[in-house]
């Protein structure tokens, strides 16, 4: 008994000796947290590259991990994070809130060696938040309509242009086992995307120029109507799905269409992960106004490290020949390489994604975006599940909102 | 001779009766484990396919692109660290309560109670601030020390009641052969008291390597458990369908392999009395 | 006071002196920001005194969810306690491998919660999850597991109690193994039937293991947050929005502290009250069925 003891008492003093002599976090390494996806994965690996092995630690994980982590660490003015993976509306939030490093001075000073004027214009005012810019922008995903050219060319069909070309073609292919439309309404983000497109398509959009709400008048109340009509064609269990769950609906056959991210192109023709190889065919999202997502890099504004060097990264890792190696996994922002004709030859999706990006429409731009997302996908989900009358739930969205960016200081006038 | 056949007829429908809920209960262990052998075009189909071409990559990716060892390690060394602090300042104090008039220890109990339904999330952000300001995020002692903290209500409750069956002339003896209360607690009583130690330092241990909380916020990347490790995973691409499950297996693995060795102190600890209060 | 007892309160420094420094520190502090309007994203914090309370109690969203919280919390208890009931006594009367079934029912219990839940939405998931994949083979239309508002709840009950009642099913089992067997033979010599024999020898002596269970359990599936993020991320609509659901989209999602912190405070007091309750009534129980 009494050796035990005393073997217990001596381990645990040198596991707690062991423990203190960890160093808190070697101010070294550059740390990166960021969304784990293709693209994401080819970046990250890119800027480890771009420094010598060990300096830079990359973690990916799933985005609503990452926002939680980042928010935490930003808010208490923690130097733990370095660089983190920001989409359109994330940065917003984040530059409002003094997280984020300005990039201008940098900006200008690189602006040759790097060719950083090869950023078209809707992507700088993607990065940038009250005049500044802060993110290196890394990737262009844009929503794409897929479907089953095999399947509407047996029916005699035509890749839809309007959203009733879509409700027909879906009534028509919705049969048995196959559904006629995927849907991903799985709050928050997946449910976010899908009630943004129909907004557009089929109502008026979202927001005033006063930021007051509008998707609760006739055109929203139609587009949300108009969801739920469609909601009939969709796989069951389409309420939980994420963009997983419809990818997986198209790779098994399961489904004939529907909206789904550039991203996923590619591994509808991947015979590891697709029983589908060649059949799918893509255009740009009928009615148009689906989202298009600019997302990039940011460097916090409470980190210890060398700054220069983080944003010397992050411009090696967007640079014209990485870009052209990660078009696979994305679409690359930089112009030069967007136009670049080799790509459509080797991607068959690229000239749906080149129109998709044309009439599709990022998020609007107020910080607090992502919060309304939050109200309003609970109660469009509430009405497309028949929990409550359309015009209600939207209503109740609409008041929500009012109260949260009323709180926000929006409506100061 | 009727009543004996009729009592075997009975043990063998009995034992029948738990082999097939046993089987059906671990069905969802077993289909999940399936995947990570799977390319993911084989792993989600209508029928389910149980004929296909085995693959090793993503357990390979796993535990060797993955750094899975470092974070099984790092998962190791945290729980170690928890269970060796967490069981004997637990042991301490529930002796000291199971030794003092009810009224004074029972409003001590249900104090430490009410703390335990408290929701650990918002527990979380203090703790990161209070990290952040003695700059010790990422480091072992802090993420050892809150879990130690949010485990110290149960153990302590558990082994109240464990002290509580220990009747109390025995200190009282060791008290009239002159001991004082340290002497009394550890040579008399603690002999006593390992079995449900052992219950208490089991729950700490399943507890704090399968946190996954506090774990994400307070560590980084040298000391990410295996729990956050895992939820990285999760993610865009299908692909990494297969790789989660490769991944549910690793973490898995040690933790189950341990409980093989120690379940059988776990319940003849709970019989000797860990929760007779 | 008897003089052994005398340095007994030094015995309790080391865990209460953590438990402060480490544990009502941040509890004290998540109290005072609930009279706060905070939000995490500005520096400005404003004091609002009860205002958060108010505003939080007066929400048909907060009512909502403490009433799916509440019948998911029962549920899956209830189903918890009577299946873990039934195998302890299975256990208790089986003769053979009485060891590995133990073990292998326990498993489901030791897997990382988060990693057991993915498990079951590979199960339930619609389409291709094992279950439909196969019923659907069969030619049987399941129902809608996780998109059904009333069949996400039941799915979510019993993914709870996948995982927990290995948990009260081993309690249970040990307590019965530390029975008095002379008890039970004198009531089986007495002619009782097996019926009566639980019902007034072995329900009786475990009274202490069953109030352990059920209080823990409740405490920790009003906590819990882990299955239902995973499985249902509190949908379809808000059909399994929990209060812990809820307080994870305040605190963790629109950084509210301040609103979320309040709510932590109300859940607390209405958990402590219900189990408070529910503890009273037990012991009442156990009292009456002793004379």
């Amino acid at each position: 008994m009494k050796t035990s003891r005393i073997w217990t008492l001596g381990a645990s003093a040198a596991l707690l000796a062991a423990t203190l002599a960890t160093p808190a976090l070697s101010q070294e390494t550059i740390r990166i947290i960021g969304h784990r996806s293709p693209p994401n994965e080819y970046y990250t690996g890119a800027m480890q590259k771009a420094l010598p092995e060990g300096r830079v630690s990359v973690e990916l994980m799933p985005i609503d991990k990452e926002m939680e982590l980042a928010s935490i660490t930003m808010s208490s003015k923690s130097d733990a994070i370095d660089v983190l993976y920001l989409t359109d509306s994330s940065l917003k939030r984040f530059a409002a809130n003094g997280w984020l490093e300005p990039l201008d001075d940098l900006w200008a000073k690189y602006k040759e060696e790097y060719k950083l004027d090869d950023f078209p214009p809707a992507i700088m005012e993607a990065v940038s938040y009250d005049g500044h810019i802060y993110s290196m922008p890394v990737l262009t995903n844009t929503e794409l309509f897929f479907y089953r050219k095999d399947l509407f060319d047996e029916a005699g069909i035509a890749a839809p242009k309007t959203m009733d070309d879509y409700q027909n073609a879906a009534a028509k292919l919705d049969s048995g086992r196959m559904s006629g439309t995927i849907m991903s309404l799985k709050p928050v983000d997946a449910a976010l995307n899908e009630t943004h497109w129909y907004l557009n398509a089929v109502g008026d959009g979202w927001f005033d120029e006063n930021w007051r709400p509008i998707f609760n008048q006739e055109a929203g109340v139609k587009a949300i109507t108009r969801m739920k009509e469609m909601s009939e064609f969709a796989p069951r269990g389409f309420t939980s799905h994420a963009n997983d769950e419809s990818t997986i609906n198209l790779q098994q056959g399961l489904a004939a269409m529907g909206l789904q991210w550039f991203t996923r192109a590619a591994s509808m023709d991947d015979p590891q992960k697709s029983r589908v190889v060649g059949k799918i065919d893509w255009v740009a999202p009928p009615g148009g106004g689906a989202r298009v997502a600019n997302d990039g890099f940011a460097i916090s504004a409470f980190s210890s490290g060398d700054k220069e060097e983080m944003f010397r990264m992050l411009a090696e890792a967007s640079s014209v020949d990485s870009m052209i190696k990660g078009a696979e996994f994305s679409m690359p922002p930089r112009l030069s390489v967007l136009q670049n004709e080799e790509l459509s030859e080797k991607y068959r999706w690229y000239p749906a994604a080149r129109a998709a990006l044309e009439d599709g429409k990022p998020f609007p731009a107020l910080p607090d975006f992502n919060d309304v997302g939050d109200i309003v996908t609970r109660h469009v989900l509430r009405a497309v599940t028949g929990e409550v009358e359309v015009k209600a739930a939207l209503d109740q969205a609409a008041k929500e909102t009012e109260e949260l960016l009323a709180s926000r200081g929006y409506y100061k006038n | 001779m009727s009543m004996r056949s009729q009592g075997r007829r009975r043990g063998y429908l009995l034992f029948a009766a738990l082999c097939i809920f046993t089987f059906v209960n671990l069905i969802p262990l077993l289909w999940a484990v399936l995947p990570s052998f799977k390319y993911p075009a084989d792993a989600f189909t209508i029928p389910p396919t149980l004929i296909f071409e085995p693959t090793l990559e993503y357990h390979r990716e796993v535990w060797f692109e993955n750094d899975f060892f470092r974070y099984l390690i790092n998962s190791l060394i945290v729980s170690a660290g928890t269970v060796l602090i967490s069981v004997p300042c637990g042991t301490l104090a529930a002796y000291a309560l199971s030794r003092i008039p009810r009224r004074n220890s029972g409003p001590i109990l249900n104090v430490l109670f009410t703390i335990r339904m408290f929701p650990h999330m918002l527990l979380a952000i203090p703790f990161f601030v209070m990290g952040t300001f003695l700059n010790m995020i990422d480091s072992y002692p802090l993420l050892i020390l809150a879990l130690v903290a949010i485990n110290q209500p149960f153990t302590i409750w558990l082994l109240h009641g464990f002290f509580l069956d220990i009747p109390r002339d025995l200190d009282e003896a060791a008290a009239i052969d002159g001991c004082n209360s340290w002497q009394a607690f550890r040579i008399v009583i603690l002999p006593l008291a390992r079995p449900g130690m052992t219950v208490a330092a089991l729950f700490s241990l399943l507890m704090s390597y399968n946190e996954f909380l506090f774990a994400l916020v307070l560590t980084g990347v040298e000391t990410k458990t295996l729990p956050v490790a895992i939820a990285s995973f999760g993610g865009e691409d299908i692909s990494l369908w297969s790789i989660s499950a490769a991944g549910a297996v690793g973490i898995m693995l040690p933790i189950v392999v341990i409980m093989l060795f120690l379940q059988r102190n776990l319940v003849s600890g709970l019989t000797a009395g860990a929760v007779k209060g | 006071m008897v003089r052994w007892q005398r340095g007994l309160w030094l015995f309790c420094l080391p865990s209460f002196g953590l438990l402060t420094i480490v544990l009502l520190w941040p509890l004290a502090y998540a109290i005072y920001l609930s009279f706060f309007d905070y939000y995490l994203g500005s520096d400005v914090r404003t004091f609002v005194g009860l205002g958060n309370y108010i505003d939080l109690l007066s929400e048909t969203r907060l009512w909502n969810s403490m009433w799916t919280t509440i019948v998911i919390a029962f549920g899956s208890v209830a189903l918890e306690f009577v299946v873990g009931f039934a195998l302890a006594l299975a256990l208790y009367g089986n003769r053979i491998g009485t060891k590995a079934f133990s073990t292998l029912l326990f498993l489901p219990h030791i897997i990382t919660p988060v990693v057991a839940t993915l498990f079951l939405k590979w199960m339930l998931a619609s389409n291709w999850g094992l279950v439909d994949a196969t019923l659907l083979t069969i030619g049987i239309e399941p129902p809608d597991w996780l998109g059904n508002p009333l069949w996400a709840k039941i799915s979510v009950i019993l993914a709870d109690a996948w995982i927990f009642t290995p948990l009260i099913m081993i309690v249970l089992y040990a307590a019965l193994q530390g029975l008095n067997n002379s008890l039970l033979e004198a009531a089986r010599i007495d002619g009782a039937s097996n019926w009566r024999i639980l019902r007034h020898v072995v329900i009786p002596a475990l009274i202490p293991a069953i109030i352990f269970t059920i209080s823990v359990r409740l405490m920790d599936v009003f906590r819990f947050f882990d299955t239902i993020y995973v499985l249902t991320g509190g949908g379809p609509g808000t059909a399994t929005e929990t209060v812990t659901m809820y307080t994870y989209q305040l605190g963790f999602r629109m950084l509210q502290v301040g609103k979320a912190s309040a709510l932590g405070v109300i859940t607390l007091v209405i958990v402590a009250v219900l189990l408070l309750t529910i503890n009273r009534m037990l012991t009442r129980i156990y009292r009456k069925g002793d004379q």
